[in-house]
């Protein structure tokens, strides 16, 4: 995905993004103080927002190779199983049940498959909408503070599941996240934005502990980590 | 007494009453609740306005409706050339008049609060534009629901607009609210309460009906 001159204005915000880069089946990490513009970066380049001006250029992905999940999902007023085939089903796909067993037990959800999805808890919600997302095997995936509402048991099981995952199924993942220590183990390169702009980028390694912006050596120092 | 209520007047009235109150609720939700979806979805200019205006009628005296709808439809009006004053369809005419603004609201307000959500989900699970109007529809289907049963009960109690265009005619345009007003001027209280009692009834069958009838397909959708 290739990114050139990004414009969204609001009344009291507009995001200037002049450059952003991902490469193929990598793991980027997004990292900023709240609205700094994230997430309306992320629903840009998802494809749910239209921007005033510039370009995305997606290298041949469609519509239905790309998806994002969101930090409060929504759920089908269904049942967490029908949440869960949703994305299969609009694309004509016939369920497999080996494949939802898979996603229903890495989920923790298999007791609750017939349950109401959204009597869930937050953390079982995020969860759900984690699987379902993965379940059709998109080629970018946009994650919006996806790990924000589980416990730490959780979040761990899932980063280790998406790094294993991105050796026999890889996709490139755009992760929004607050807690640095997904984005120092999950990504591979990292995008500091401030006021609407992308400040910094680098490494992960370089970007958390030898940053380069000032306003990046204080967002890290919010964030508990001391930098070099 | 029951039998005199029961006789085969009565029984034209209820179903006069349930035909009137049943076809106004269909045609008024068959365009009701499209333009609610479609005045979430479309931004133009004017549409606050549009909306203004929409939340004043659904608030407005079934009263000025019956007598636009006069007005329109009487022998010197535009439509009068139709012949419809005091006619079932008049009183059909005032109560979809009635009842579109009311689903037409209650759908956009329900739509406002979820349906950008549900698009943005919709897009991100990679539904096409028809499934997108589908699902729309399917997760605001209780509220939908809930737009249809209001209008359904306003078009069941109305007596003021359908007084007016239908002119409770006997064996013609009277209906169970007419004939309850009609007989609580004569004095007949006792025939009026019972009356009223059967009407709350219909209404209460009809509401239990549709409510089991929506959770069976609940349970029959969670049967995967």
């Amino acid at each position: 995905m290739k990114i050139s001159n990004l414009r969204k204005s609001f009344d009291n915000f507009s995001l200037n993004i002049d450059r952003m880069e991902t490469a193929q089946n990598r793991i980027y990490g997004v990292v900023g103080s709240n609205g700094c513009g994230k997430t309306t970066a992320m629903k840009l380049m998802a494809g749910l927002m239209k921007p005033d001006g510039g370009s995305i250029n997606y290298d041949g992905l469609g519509p239905r190779d790309i998806t994002m999940i969101f930090r409060k999902p929504y759920l089908l007023h269904d049942s967490v199983i029908r949440n869960l085939i949703y994305p299969l089903l609009v694309r004509g796909i016939k369920p497999d049940e080996q494949l939802l067993e898979h996603y229903l037990e890495i989920s923790g959800l298999g007791e609750y498959r017939r349950q109401y999805a959204p009597g869930l808890s937050g953390g079982q919600q995020q969860k759900l909408s984690l699987v379902r997302a993965m379940i059709f095997s998109p080629k970018l995936i946009f994650a919006d503070e996806a790990f924000s509402n589980m416990d730490i048991e959780s979040v761990a099981f899932f980063e280790n599941y998406i790094l294993d995952r991105q050796k026999h199924n890889p996709a490139t993942w755009v992760i929004v996240s607050h807690q640095l220590s997904n984005i120092r183990r999950l990504c591979d390169y990292v995008y500091f934005m401030y006021n609407g702009r992308v400040e910094a980028e680098g490494s992960t390694e370089d970007m958390l502990y030898r940053p380069g912006s000032d306003n990046l050596k204080r967002y890290l120092q919010f964030e508990g980590i001391e930098t070099g | 007494m029951l039998e005199t209520l029961l006789d085969g007047e009565i029984i034209g009235i209820i179903t006069l009453t349930l035909r009137m109150t049943l076809l106004s609720t269909f045609i008024a939700s068959a365009i009701g609740i499209p333009a609610g979806l479609m005045l979430e979805r479309v931004d133009f200019a004017g549409k606050n306005l549009v909306v203004s205006v929409n939340r004043t009628l659904m608030a407005s005296p079934p009263v000025v409706i019956g007598l636009v709808v006069y007005l329109l439809l009487m022998r010197r009006g535009p439509l009068g050339f139709m012949g419809l004053l005091f006619t079932f369809e008049a009183m059909v005419i005032a109560q979809v008049l009635l009842l579109i603004p009311i689903i037409c609201g209650m759908v956009y307000t329900a739509a406002g609060r979820n349906a950008g959500r549900i698009r943005s989900f919709a897009v991100t699970m990679g539904a096409n534009r028809l499934q997108t109007q589908f699902l729309l529809v399917r997760e605001l289907s209780n509220e939908i629901y809930f737009a249809v049963i209001t209008g359904f009960g306003r078009a069941m109690s109305e007596v003021g607009a359908i007084m007016i265009v239908g002119g409770n005619i006997r064996f013609h345009t009277r209906t169970m609210t007419t004939t309850i007003s009609l007989l609580r001027n004569q004095g007949e209280i006792d025939q009026a309460i019972f009356l009223g009692a059967v009407l709350m009834l219909i209404a209460l069958f009809v509401t239990l009906t549709t409510d089991f009838l929506r959770r069976r397909e609940q349970r029959t959708d969670e049967n995967f």
